[in-house]
This record gives structure tokens, sequence and C-alpha cells, in this order.
């Protein structure tokens, strides 16, 4: 009974220096930890940098964009005050009191009614009111690109659409 | 060994500790003190600016599309005080290229608290002048070396922005009005329509960050107006007024030309006239804001015309026909007072027609006693007296029509108002009024606005009838009447080619102590063609000096008018009409 109690302890012994071998064989050495530990923080730094990066270039081309809007505001602005400034400068060179001078000076002189001969032209209609609306031209200002406002989820949304439609 | 680390782990956790925390409080305290809350509001400051933008104003056209009232660029001009480098150059440079006052400028400038960025200096500049200054800043920029007191226009800054400005000048002014700086209308159709002009402002804010940016807000711009007045007829108008203000010495005119069977006005004009780009001289030409505009706003007595409603009354209501007698033996009781004509002549037999030539009180004044006290006024009032007319202009007046039952009407008013006296009315009333007459007995409300454009669709005003007052058979043989009147008579008024409808009008000037002795307002009131009529023109000429009577001073305006509108308006003689007709 004590020779059986032995043979097992030694058994219990063997097996257990063994896994100890195996333990240290398998045991990962110092410089391998410190390696992963380093690319840990590299891989780390590397994404802040990366989002970084990335922020800064959205950043940059949304000032540069909201210049561009001030700046075709701008325009816009001087383009309308220009309009305006050329339709009343237009007026003036065409007003009465311009028009008269011009035609006094090239000798014309008012018509008298006896002067005046009629003629009849069937179907001629005379011109009635004048029409200023413009209604075939769409005054609403060009919708934004919506590469602007769209999300990440929507513009993949919208390639998936686009590729089923396919 | 680690006893003592430990104590000393602990005492520098617990000071570290206690600063992390005393940062902390200190950290919410500013944020939360009422400074932080001043100097966030001045950090906001730099950030942007919330600025009103007003739409540009919408400009207004004549019947063919010439503009009247539409806007130029002008500035302002002020100091960006944070990059100002030499006051005295600047001073110098706005005394002598806009006459401003140098030491002035200085003061605002160097004066300004420190917490001024901005110096505001003077607006309404022309474009012309601030080209000026900026030639004047880029040569001193040019020869700029740095130095301390180098001449500089170094933080002059000019901002434009759109004014009101008529092209025409002084043309259709009366009716069209003006916009002072606030950029608020005021008579005529600028202030009638001042809203629809306008537009409506919107508040915006500006981000200084171009990361903040966005798309400016659509501000619509005030509504464009096309109005009924041809400015061809117009200037024409304007300009008889004014030779025939030269050439009779009256103290002032108007006049008045409508389609009568639209209510188009086609041209009103009234003297004097005010350049519409100097808007600030108005006070100097007009005392009195009534006189803007007297065509709406002046009412007088306006005498013999008003027999044409007094006989359209009497032929409405079948008290008397064309042919009906009459003796006049210079003189009619009513009321207790005589009335007497013109000439205090006695003019003897008489039929309708003859009254109307002759132009004769005392027949009037028997028909309209004829006529009946009620009656009379009914008509008076379906003529729309007494009361505005709703034309869409600013500042209209409602002219006196005494009633049976006021205070200060007697029966002797019925008699002198059959003439046009004792009865204060608008030459715009009287306009209306005949247009039942030439218009087959439909009154129209008179109108200037034919069309709004707005948001790029275009609305016509139609033809508003104010009433029925008379019937057409009345109309028409009231106009054969007046016609055959003003061809019996010496002829001032008629157009060779054109068969024309007319009536004078000679009215003494009431005055303080009763009526002016030797003054008189000189009225015609007329249109044509008679068959279909498309022009109503009406005169009034305010005390003139050659003459004191209409059918001298009054009707040859008519004349002339009417020899300028036919071949304006392409209207052919009768006689083509005729054959036109015909085929």
């Amino acid at each position: 009974m004590k020779i059986k109690k032995e043979k097992m302890d030694e058994t219990i012994h063997a097996t257990r220096t063994k896994m100890d071998h195996l333990a240290l064989a398998y045991k990962e050495a110092p410089w391998r930890t410190q390696r992963k530990w380093v690319v840990l923080f590299l891989l780390g730094t590397i994404s802040v940098g990366m989002v970084a990066g990335i922020y800064l270039n959205v950043t940059s081309r949304a000032a540069l964009a909201g210049r561009k809007v001030q700046v075709l505001e701008a325009e816009i602005a001087d383009a309308q005050r220009g309009n305006a400034d050329l339709e009343t400068k237009l007026a003036e060179l065409l007003s009465t009191k311009t028009m008269l001078e011009r035609a006094q000076a090239m000798g014309f002189v008012p018509t008298a009614p006896e002067d005046v001969d009629f003629m009849v032209i069937p179907g001629y209609f005379p011109p009635q009111s004048v029409e200023m609306a413009s209604s075939n031209v769409s005054r609403h200002s060009p919708a934004l690109d919506p590469r602007f406002s769209q999300s990440l989820f929507g513009w993949f949304d919208e390639k998936m659409q686009k590729a089923a439609a396919r | 060994m680690k006893q003592q680390y430990q104590w000393r782990s602990l005492l520098l956790s617990g000071l570290l500790g206690i600063i992390s925390v005393a940062i902390i409080f200190q950290m919410v305290r500013i944020q939360t003190s009422p400074q932080a809350a001043s100097l966030r509001d001045q950090g906001d400051m730099y950030q942007g600016e919330y600025q009103t933008i007003y739409p540009p104003r919408g400009e207004i056209y004549d019947r063919n599309g010439h503009l009247l009232a539409g806007n130029k660029t002008v500035y302002e001009v002020g100091v960006n005080l944070g990059e100002l480098r030499n006051p005295q150059t600047i001073a110098l440079a706005l005394n002598v290229a806009l006459g401003m006052d140098a030491a002035q400028v200085i003061t605002l400038l160097t004066q300004a608290p420190a917490s001024q960025s901005y110096a505001y200096l003077k607006d309404y500049v022309p474009a012309d002048k601030i080209a000026e200054l900026e030639n004047l800043k880029d040569q001193f920029d040019a020869q700029d070396t740095g130095g301390e007191n180098v001449p500089s226009l170094a933080g002059l800054t000019f901002k434009p922005h759109l004014a009101r400005s008529y092209p025409e000048n002084d043309l259709a002014s009366n009716l069209l009005g003006f916009v002072s700086r606030e950029d608020r209308g005021y008579y005529g159709v600028e202030e009638k329509y001042n809203d629809l002009l306008a537009g409506q402002p919107k508040l915006v804010w500006i981000p200084s960050d171009p990361n903040l940016a966005e798309q400016m807000p659509e501000v619509p711009g005030g509504s464009n107006l096309i109005l009924t007045v041809d400015r061809e007829i117009q200037a024409t108008v304007e300009n008889i007024l004014d030779t025939t203000l030269a050439a009779t010495g009256a103290e002032n005119g108007t006049i008045i030309v409508m389609d009568p069977k639209t209510g188009e006005i086609l041209a009103m004009t009234s003297s004097p006239r005010l350049d519409l780009n100097e808007f600030w001289k108005f006070n100097e030409i007009y005392p009195n804001g009534a006189e803007f505009n007297r065509a709406i706003s002046t009412q007088y007595e306006p005498g013999s015309v008003f027999k044409v409603m007094t006989m359209a009354t009497a032929l409405d209501t079948g008290t008397v026909a064309p042919t009906t007698p009459f003796f006049d033996p210079g003189y009619y009781e009513i009321g207790g007072a005589y009335i007497h004509n013109w000439d205090g002549g006695a003019w003897g037999a008489q039929d309708m027609v003859g009254c109307l030539q002759h132009s004769l009180n005392v027949c009037l004044s028997w028909v309209a006693d004829e006529v009946g006290t009620n009656n009379f006024y009914n008509y008076m009032q379906r003529f729309g007296l007494g009361r505005p007319t709703g034309i869409d202009l600013a500042g209209e007046a409602s002219g006196r029509l005494k009633l049976p039952g006021d205070d200060d009407w007697y029966q002797v008013d019925l008699g002198t108002n059959s003439f046009g006296q004792g009865v204060a009315v608008t030459p715009i009333q009287m306009v209306m009024a005949a247009s039942a007459v030439a218009n087959d007995g439909k009154m129209v409300i008179p109108h200037v606005v034919k069309s709004i454009v707005t948001n790029d669709r275009q609305y016509n005003t139609p033809t508003q009838i104010a009433g029925t007052p008379i019937s057409a058979q009345t109309a028409r043989t009231l106009s054969e009447m007046l016609a055959q009147s003003l061809e019996r008579g010496e002829g001032v008024a008629k157009v060779p080619g054109y068969r024309l409808v007319g009536k004078t009008g000679t009215a003494q000037i009431p005055g303080p102590g009763g009526y002016l002795e030797g003054v008189t307002n000189a009225s015609f009131v007329g249109w044509g063609p008679i068959d279909n009529p498309q022009f109503l023109v009406y005169v009034w000429l305010e005390k003139p000096q050659t003459s004191e009577w209409a059918s001298q001073v009054a009707a040859p305006v008519f004349q002339r008018i009417v020899e300028r509108l036919v071949v304006l308006m392409g209207i052919p003689p009768d006689s083509i009409r005729e054959v036109v007709a015909g085929q």
C-alpha cells in the first residue's frame, strides 16, 4: 500500500516537471512583450494621428468652402447691384428728356395729327400691356451638393441602391 | 522603508487632489463670473454680426416698360479704427471729395471710445465720389514707406448698398412720390405700395469664421409695379402744363388724362414738380404737403364743369330733355337769394344745349330746383362727390359736399352747387364723375397701377366700376349735348377731324371774407372721340393772369393735349374710323 502511494507521487511529480518545462518552453520572452506594447502604442498613435489628419483635412476644406461661399455671396451682391446700376443708367440714357434732345438735334419735330397717315393692316393687333414676368425662369437657388450634407450611411445607402438598380 | 514611501505617496496624492479641486473650482468660478459673460460677449462680437438684409426695392415702370423708379449703388463711408493710421489725411480727403467738415471728422476718429471698432462718417455717397477716394487711397498706398506720419487713407472703408433712383428726374413726380433715406415711401405710388415695393427684410447672422459660413437665405426682392401711365403722354402733358403756366401766369396747374373705360390714368401732373433724386428739397417746394399732388389732394370749387353732373341728373330723372325750353331773365331766386349769370346778363330763350353752351348759372339753378333737393344730392353722392375716389395713390382728399341737414347747408346751396360753387372737389373726383358720362353711365375708379410683378408672376389689376349713377341713354344724350355746345362755341377746344365733348368751368375763389375779386379757377373737362371715348382730359389752372375765363385759358390747353394724344395713342380721325368700322 505504501509502495503504491510512493509510485503515484513520483508520477505526479514527473508530470508536474514536464508541465513546468512545457510552460517555460512556451513562456513569452520579455523582449516579445515589450515589442507588443510598443506596437500597440504605435498603433494608437497612428490612429489618433490619422483621425487628427482627417479632421484637419475636413476642417480646412470646410473652411475653404466656407470662404468660397462668402466670396460668392459678395459677388452675387455685387452683380445684383451692378445689374441695378446698369438698368438705371440705361433708363437715364433713354429718358424722355435725353431722347427729346437727341431727336431735336437730329432735326425731328413732333408730328401734327394731319400729317399722320393711317393704314389698315388686316390681322394686325397692336401690342397690349407689357409682360414683365419671367415665369419660365426659376429663381430658386441651386441645391447644395449632397457631398456637403450627406452622411456616410446615406452615401453607402445610395451606392447600394444604385448597385441594386443595375 | 515601504511605510515611508506609502506616507509620501499619500501626501503627494492629497496635495495634487487639493490642487486639482482648487483648479476646477476656480475654472467654474471664472466661467460663471459676470466678467466672463462680458468677455464672452466681447468675443461674440468678433464671431460675426447680425445683418438686416434689405431686399432691393421693387422697380416702377410705365405701361410700356420704361423704368420710372429704379435702384442705384451708393456707399456708406466709414473708418475701421483698428486700421486707422492718419486721421488728418482722411479728414482732408473727405473734406475735398465730400465737403465734410475736417475738424469734425478728426474729432470723430480720434475721440472714439476704445471699445468702438468702426466709425460711421457719411452715407448715400455716389459712386463717382467713391471712385475719387479709392483712386486717392491707391496713390497713398503706392507711396507708403511705412513711416509714422506718412499720408494714408488706411482704414477708410466704403460699404455699398442700393438706394432709390429716378432716371426721369421730375417726370411724373407728383404721382410717383419718393423714398426717404430710411427706405420708406412718401406720397403717391411709393407710399401707397410701400409694403409691396420694400419687400420683407430679414435678420441674418453673418459669421466671420468661414467654418460657420452658410448659404445666405434668399430674401425675395420687392414687387415691381407697372403703371398705367404712358411716359410719352406724361412728358407731353407736363410740357404743355409748363408752357401754359408760363404763358397764362397761372399760379398753379393740374392736368389728368384718363382712359374713361378702364379708369387707367395715362398722365397726371400738377405744379410744381419735384426732382425725386433731390427729395430733400420737398419742404422748400411744398410748404403744404397737400400741394404735392394737387390732382388728388387739393380741393377747390370747380365752377361750371360741375354743370355736367347737374344736367346729367336732370336728364336721368326725366326733369328736362335737350330741347326743353328755358327763358333766362338774368336771375333766379332760390332760398331767398338771387343767382346771376357769369356776365350778369339775361340770355332770353334757350334750350338745354344753349344753357350748357353759354354756361348759364340761372338756367342750371332752375334745373337743379326742378330736379329737387333730395334727387339732386342723391345723384351727387352717386357720382362719388364728397368722398375719396379710392385711387391707388397716397394722400387723397375727400372734398366736401354739403348735404341737406348739415349745419351749414342752406337752400341757396342747391342753386350755387348746381354750377359748381359752394362745393369742394378734387380734380380726380371730377374725372371719376365725368367718366360716367363718357362711359355709357358706368363710373370707373381711377387707378395708376396696371400690374404687380411678384415672384415672377404678373397680376393685372382689373377695371373697377364704382357705380352706374346714370343710364347709358342719359350719358349718350348728354355727351351729344356737350359736343354740340362745344361745336357751336368759338372753337378753341376743337381738333379738326375729331368730334370731342367738353365743358369749361370758371369759378370764383372763396376767401376769408367771401369770394376774392379778380381771380378765378379755370377748368375744362372733355373727352373723345365721342363715339368711342379713349381719353378723358381734365385741366385746372389756378388764378390765370392773362384771362380769368376758362374758355380762353383752359380750353386751349385741352385742344393742345388732344392734338398730341391722338398722335401718341394712334387714334385715327373720325372719318377713317367710320370707314374701318364699316368694313
